[in-house]
């Protein structure tokens, strides 16, 4: 570490631990140490904690601004040839997303003080979103694969706890169990090639695996089963962090998670997954078939994904979807060498589902229900609510000059020359997504009032003010798109490609406003029609498809090995042991006898028997 | 495999609904007579008639002096800015004000009785306008008015429901700290004696006018004003029991709002989450909303029944769990008397048709109350 | 004399338990037992003060010559690899004596046990002769299986019994083997040295390695000799069993890195791709049955047989990664699995069952046991290899010092790490999510109103456990320290090993 650095940067190790110490802060609430006092305080010093971050993430921001990129990295473990480190990139992507991972912590954690306002167990969640968010600022800064990894597996737990909040209640019990067990098949096989890298090429800093894999298999040190077995573990993990086909079906059951928590992990978790595929994806280059993968997946995932948030009649899982669609475009984007499209996609997306699934939130908690065939008229009543929905949905699809229209103008200009069916892909991406923003708008905020949107007022001051702050942040967007300097000129995009675009999304807006929704949710009669229809609302039945293999497959195996033991191993054991077992009913009789004698003779057999053999040696 | 002893675990018999008719119309109490549920109610109904008097107190203070403010950040603590009360506010070292407006929001929500309906008449509309009218100088609501047309009336419609609710909570608050005096004095020395006590004092207060002005720029502008005729029983004591005691709305802690997997009824009055259904079991756990409402009383529990509860079970460990359970028989003693109070001829009718009626009456209340956690009447 | 001491404190304390008068009451003893504990865990610490974390070889080392026909000196000495293992089992036997609670059998024998073993371990540990090594290991089956057999669950016959039967088999293979070298060798020489093996040729050296690796697999336990361990857990006292997984294992483990692969060199290498194989198969093996368990405590039992297969395979590559990586195995094992079997203990003690279709929403605050449940939670994230906690980074070690050798059963024994999740998460969603309930689910009504009464948790219940706890996150956080401690000592085994395949 260099001493002539600025303060700020020299201690960029804190910002992590701002998060976790967060998470400390707030144990003797969350543990139920006062008795008489309330669970708030682990609420302000969390805030304030990430209060911390901010400020200095955006103080080394303004730093690195002026002195360029730095690499900071400290000892942690090392034996024999392997060392391992914890490293931080302060570049300007990392600090960015730095920026934008800790402001999203800080705005939900604000609107959970609303959201969460009479849950007595608010220290253990400001606890859990403490470590959430410390575990995210790591992963963004982080240097290296080890300690990106290791990061990564908190999070993993973190979402684990978090879904499981409400522990009691039974959907939620599964709910969590499927997010902890998708998600750690794609730690797993990340650490599979993790564990890989780190023998094969040395070091696991991201710096030096690109160097080592631009020469790795030209020289012969990596076969091409080798590398792209590497290549298809390091995509693993990412991919379940982005619930990304076929790993994306714990992100809808994650939905029974507080709100709050959604908002993050469709913004920031999400972002967390992609960022560490970017830092990989230049050691895929030993790995065609990896590359490859990542483009099926995406395209899969964004198209399937919006296919089936069009079907859901449940509020938060019809955008749950949608970020599983939109990071599938991130993921063609990232395989087809576009970081920096990529990056924008990230950005502009996860604003306006923060955004998005804020207003969710105070649907919910204005309506108690989420269903969306019960709600509607809500537009006259909540201005905060309908205008952030209005926004962020202005921000997602490709018709207004916000976030996703440059990047979809972008990543179409890239792709329709070279691979123009991925430039349908996101054209029809965005054409669906339009679709569902506005048959959602229509039926939550248009239409008629239901019973349970009679009495609907709008929130109240804690969960509207981040939703006004964070509709201006997604206005503001593409102001800040336009000064950052590696993006091509966003002036650049060609009319083709935009003409493109907002083709596809007005199509999808007019479609989304001429659909009728009240024969919309009926089951149709046609039965292919039909369907159709209950194979999106049930997600493709991928979770029936699980339970028939893989569950099946491993409670098959268990099931076996279990019988295996206790009939064939046990069994032998029990007969070749017979004799002594029928020994055993005499010792009973022993035991309640002379305790010390007995103990003294077992002892004395056992010296006489060591004895007399060493004796017959000697 | 499992030996479980018996003694963990314990299951109280449910009462039919036949028996609990019976009990109504034998004018008997549906809490069961024992000295040990005279001292819980009553002293339950202690502690909760001390939290009724904050919250009533802090419902009022909203709505009149945080009428229409956008960031009402001091509204919990009735006007008093002094750094020390800011302070214990910080530390939450104060009663659960959350709990009050969580009631409110599932009365305004359920939406029934005459206040309710009195929000959709046009004198309601005719009433706000004149208050809108004002409130539009402020550039923001000026912008937001045309725009959302429904906006601000909606929030004066939670206003009303919250000084309406205040109000009916004064009452109770004191209704519940005299029979506590009462009991004090050996005039109340039973569970039916503490039935009666409460009919006659919500006879004695069915009659009450409910009405609600609000001040702007020193001008008094009518809300609720008396001519509309809102009485406490009729608009917002029996909305209240609707919304809190019976329907009151799925706790995130052990419902599934998805919407696929269907466990919420599309129908609200078909509900079953309010105060005489709740499980005490999970009580302080997650995501469960009255435990903000067991910790208020915790905090003011009376000598007597603490002493009472330090000696069962885990004693300290689980004192908010027995807290509501308390809590919950005293509910049915107070719905009990409601009903008692409220049935067509008084169980003193002569003719067939009189009869017919109250037991009818007597039917509907027993078929209701027979799903809820009837299991804490006996024992 | 220093190691001398560490032997003599539980050794003496024993002895003292002889001699008090037996109606003293039992928590009186108790205390006792604790000082000597304590007395033996800050000596521990001392040796630790003591040791030169440079040097590669024994250290402080003792020798005095005692039957010298037989080949038998008293010789102790300890290095990097042992004193891990001293250190946890100084702990460990404080934590089972702390965590001992209503006895009301016995209590002389019982305490004089649990220090007789406590002395028998670290004998085994420091003794630097192999007969010498052998008595200990002899000796600590007796007390272990009284310990079984005297305050043991319902069928403690059957499970001592088989406990005692394998266990000796163990100790005969092993003496087996140590004659077998005296006899091939024509001398009594029992140091302990790769040297003795240099004239003896290779399938003679097969057959005594061979010898001594089913002795220690038994002990260990590898499948398919693993069939005592569920049996004795699910029959053994909360504190036996800490014991039994948190320190007895070990040395079968220890037994096999310092005889096996200290020893014998050249077989090893021949052997070594069939025992990363076996090492696979016991982790996939103890973790597919692990799964399909219901009593709490034979899940965790399994999941011990899965998890100490990473030492072997460990063992198998013998690089000084992985060397390190079964160092810190044997002790995050030791750490997590006491920290779990303390944990069903608590669960037992309070709803009298460990049946996963029985126990449900045991994390309920005011009527559950949520404290127990948060430490459970943390217990088998650790043991999942959730970074941040001891397993992670000991099964990092491991697998990232094997890949190179033993790609195949490297990655099998990954997916094993995984199927530890599965099984765990499965625990924790059974007993602790859901509404609170200890009985069957028959039907959902009556089950919604059942009222469950369980004795409350008394801190002093969990500080034993709060403090295993906070061992594994400050290994997991902080593995340099364990890792200077035994580099030496691992990196000079596998240079051995490196220079002889």
């Amino acid at each position: 570490m260099q001493p002539d650095l600025p303060l700020s940067i020299q201690y960029v190790w804190l910002i992590p631990l701002y998060g976790f110490s967060g998470m400390f802060l707030s144990l003797p609430w969350a543990a139920g140490w006062f008795k008489r006092q309330g669970p708030r305080p682990a609420a302000y010093l969390n805030l304030i904690m990430t209060l911390l971050g901010v400020i200095h993430g955006s103080l080394v921001l303004q730093q690195i601004l002026q002195i360029g990129a730095q690499h900071l990295q400290f000892d942690w473990f090392g034996v024999g040839d392997m060392n391992l480190q914890i490293g931080f990139e302060l570049s300007l992507t990392n600090l960015a997303a730095l920026e934008f991972v800790t402001a999203m912590s800080l705005l939900g954690q604000v609107f959970a003080l609303g959201y969460l306002d009479k849950e007595w167990s608010l220290a253990r969640f400001y606890a859990l979103v403490g470590f959430f968010e410390g575990a995210m600022a790591g992963v963004v800064l982080s240097s290296n694969l080890f300690f990106s990894f290791f990061l990564l597996e908190m999070l993993t737990l973190s979402t684990y706890l978090l879904v499981g909040f409400w522990y009691a209640q039974p959907l939620v019990v599964t709910a969590a169990r499927d997010a902890f067990l998708t998600k750690r098949v794609g730690d797993v096989l990340l650490l599979m090639g993790m564990v890989a890298l780190s023998a094969w090429a040395g070091s696991l800093e991201f710096n030096d695996l690109y160097e080592w894999s631009a020469t790795a298999t030209a020289s012969g040190a990596l076969s091409p089963l080798a590398g792209s077995l590497i290549g298809l573990g390091l995509i693993a993990g990412p991919m379940g962090k982005c619930a990304q086909f076929p790993m994306h079906l714990w992100l809808d059951e994650a939905m029974e998670g507080p709100n709050p928590a959604s908002i993050l992990r469709n913004s920031a978790v999400v972002t967390c997954g992609a960022l560490v595929l970017l830092k990989v994806m230049p050691l895929l280059r030993f790995s065609p078939l990896a590359v490859n993968v990542l483009l099926v997946v995406g395209t899969i995932s964004a198209i399937g994904g919006a296919l089936v948030a069009i079907a859901q009649v449940d509020l938060k899982r019809a955008f749950s979807y949608g970020t599983s669609s939109y990071l599938g475009l991130v993921f063609i984007a990232i395989a087809l060498q576009q970081p920096a499209v990529a990056l924008l996609l990230l950005f502009a997306h996860g604003l306006a589902k923060a955004l998005i699934f804020m207003g969710v939130g105070s649907v919910i908690c204005t309506t108690n229900c989420q269903d969306l065939t019960e709600l509607g008229g809500l537009g006259a009543r909540m201005p905060a609510t309908t205008s952030a929905f209005l926004v962020a949905g202005a921000g997602l699809t490709g018709l207004f000059p916000l976030g996703c229209f440059w990047c979809f103008g972008l990543l179409v200009q890239a792709l329709l020359p070279s691979h123009p069916f991925l430039a349908a892909v996101v054209l029809s991406t965005n054409l669906l997504t339009a679709f569902n923003l506005v048959r959602v708008y229509r039926q939550v905020f248009l239409d008629t009032p239901h019973p349970k949107t009679r009495r609907a007022p709008e929130v109240g001051w804690l969960m509207a003010l981040p939703m006004v702050s964070l509709s201006v942040m997604v206005l503001l967007l593409p102001l800040v798109f336009q000064r950052l300097n590696p993006v091509p000129g966003l002036a650049a995009i060609n009319t083709s490609s935009v003409a493109l675009v907002v083709a596809s999304g007005a199509l999808g807006v007019m479609a989304g406003s001429l659909v009728r929704l009240d024969r919309f949710w009926s089951r149709s009669v046609l039965k292919p029609l039909r369907a159709v229809q209950d194979l999106l609302a049930y997600d493709f039945y991928t979770d029936k498809l699980y339970r028939a293999t893989i569950v099946r497959l491993v409670a098959g195996f268990a099931d076996l090995t279990n019988r295996f033991d206790q009939e064939v191993v046990t069994g032998l054991a029990n007969r070749l042991g017979g004799l002594s077992m029928q020994g055993a009913q005499g010792l009973k009789l022993a035991v309640s006898g002379q305790m010390q004698t007995y103990v003294l003779t077992a002892v004395l057999a056992i010296v006489l028997l060591l004895a007399s053999l060493v004796w017959s040696m000697g | 495999m499992p030996i479980i002893p018996s003694e963990l675990v314990s299951f109280a018999e449910v009462p039919s609904a036949l028996d609990l008719k019976a009990k109504l119309l034998a004018n008997q109490t549906l809490l069961a007579e024992s000295e040990t549920h005279v001292i819980e109610v009553v002293d339950v109904l202690k502690s909760y008639g001390e939290v009724l008097d904050a919250y009533s107190k802090n419902l009022i203070y909203q709505a009149e002096s945080q009428f229409l403010v956008p960031f009402p950040l001091f509204k919990y603590l009735n006007g008093d800015k002094s750094l020390a009360k800011i302070w214990r506010h910080l530390c939450h070292d104060r009663i659960n004000f959350e709990y009050a407006e969580y009631c409110m929001k599932a009365m305004l929500w359920h939406g029934t009785g005459g206040m309710d309906a009195y929000f959709d008449s046009d004198a309601f509309i005719e009433n706000i306008a004149a208050i809108i009218e004002v409130k539009r100088r402020d550039p923001l609501l000026g912008l937001l008015h045309p725009l959302f047309p429904q906006f601000l009336p909606e929030l004066i419609r939670t206003a009303a429901t919250t000084h309406a609710l205040g109000q009916f909570w004064r009452v109770m608050s004191d209704l519940f700290i005299d029979l506590a005096d009462a009991e004090a004095d050996k005039r109340v020395c039973s569970i039916s004696d503490v039935v009666d006590f409460m009919k006659a004092g919500l006879v004695a207060a069915a009659g009450n006018p409910i009405s609600y002005g609000v001040v702007i720029d020193n001008k008094h502008f009518w809300v609720l004003p008396p001519e509309a005729g809102l009485t406490f029983l009729a608009d917002v004591a029996v909305p209240y029991v609707e919304a809190v005691f019976l329907r009151g709305t799925p706790f995130l802690g052990t419902v599934s709002f998805n919407a696929q997997a269907q466990q919420i009824s599309p129908d609200q009055a078909q509900f079953c989450y309010g105060a005489l259904y709740a499980d005490p079991l999970p009580t302080m756990g997650a995501g469960i909303p009255p435990s903000l409402l067991m910790q208020d009383m915790y905090r003011h529990l009376p000598k007597r029944l603490d002493l009472l509860y330090q000696n069962r079970t885990r004693g300290e460990g689980d004192v908010r769990v027995k807290i509501c359970r308390s809590f919950q028989k005293s509910m049915f003693c107070v719905t009990n008397a409601a009903i008692a109070g409220t049935f067509p001829h008084g169980l003193a009718g002569t003719t067939a048709d009189q009869l017919a009626a109250d037991e009818a009456y007597a039917h509907a209340w027993a078929q209701r109350l027979s799903q809820g956690r009837t299991d804490c009447l006996a024992v | 004399m220093m190691l001398s001491i560490l032997l003599l404190i539980p050794f003496l304390g024993a002895l003292l338990f002889l001699l008090l008068p037996s109606q003293l009451a039992p928590t009186r003893m108790r205390s006792i037992a604790i000082v000597v504990l304590v007395l033996q865990l800050l000596w521990s610490i001392r040796l630790l003060f003591a040791f030169d974390l440079e040097l590669p070889g024994m250290q402080l080392q003792e020798s005095f010559s005692w039957v010298e026909r037989l080949g038998l000196r008293y010789e102790l000495g300890i290095d990097g690899l042992s004193l891990p293992l001293v250190l946890l089992n100084a702990a460990l036997t404080l934590v089972a004596a702390v965590c001992t609670r209503e006895l009301s059998e016995r209590p002389r024998l019982y305490f004089a046990l649990i220090l007789l073993i406590s002395f028998a371990v670290n004998g085994a540990f420091v003794a630097n002769n192999l007969l010498f090594f052998l008595i200990f290991y002899e000796l600590e089956l007796i007390p272990l299986w009284l310990l079984i057999l005297i305050w043991g669950g319902t069928q403690r016959v059957y499970a001592a019994t088989k406990f005692l039967l394998f266990t000796a088999i163990s100790g005969v293979l092993i003496l087996a083997a140590f004659l077998g070298l005296a006899f091939i060798n024509g001398s009594v020489d029992f140091s302990l040295s790769p040297l003795v093996t240099e004239r003896i040729g290779m399938g003679s050296q097969l057959i005594l390695l061979g010898c001594l690796l089913v002795g220690f697999g038994i002990k260990i336990p590898l499948v398919p000799f693993h069939s005592w361990l569920p049996d004795a857990h699910t029959q053994a006292s909360t504190p036996v069993s800490v014991l039994l997984a948190g320190v007895l294992l070990k040395l079968g483990t220890y037994g096999l890195l310092r005889f096996g692969l200290g020893m014998f060199p050249d077989a090893w290498a021949v052997l070594a791709p069939a025992m990363a194989i076996w090492a696979a198969i016991s982790v996939l093996y103890g973790s597919l049955a692990a799964i399909a368990q219901r009593d709490m405590k034979r899940m965790v039992a399994f999941s011990s047989v899965g998890h100490m297969g990473y030492v072997l395979l460990a063992a198998a590559a013998a690089t000084p990664v992985a060397l390190m990586g079964a160092v810190f195995q044997m002790v995050s094992h030791g750490l997590i699995s006491a920290l779990l079997f303390l944990l069903v203990g608590v669960v037992y003690r309070k709803t009298g069952t460990r049946d996963l279709e029985v126990l449900r929403g045991l994390l309920n605050p005011e009527l559950g046991l949520p404290f127990t449940g948060t430490l459970m939670i943390l217990g088998v994230m650790a043991s999942a290899g959730l970074p941040g906690m001891a397993g992670f980074i000991s099964e990092f070690l491991v697998f990232r010092g094997s890949i190179q050798i033993y790609p195949l059963a490297t990655l099998l024994s990954m997916v094993g790490s995984g199927l530890t999740a599965v099984y765990f998460l499965l625990l924790i969603n059974r007993a602790f999510f859901g509404r609170l309930a200890i009985t069957p689910v028959e039907d959902p009504e009556i089950q919604k109103r059942l009222d469950v009464q369980l004795a409350p948790v008394a801190p002093r219940e969990t500080i034993p456990a709060l403090a295993l706890a906070i061992a594994v996150i400050a290994l997991g956080l902080i593995p340099a320290g364990l890792g200077g401690i035994s580099d030496a000592a691992t990196g000079a085994m596998a240079q051995l090993f490196s220079g002889a395949g």
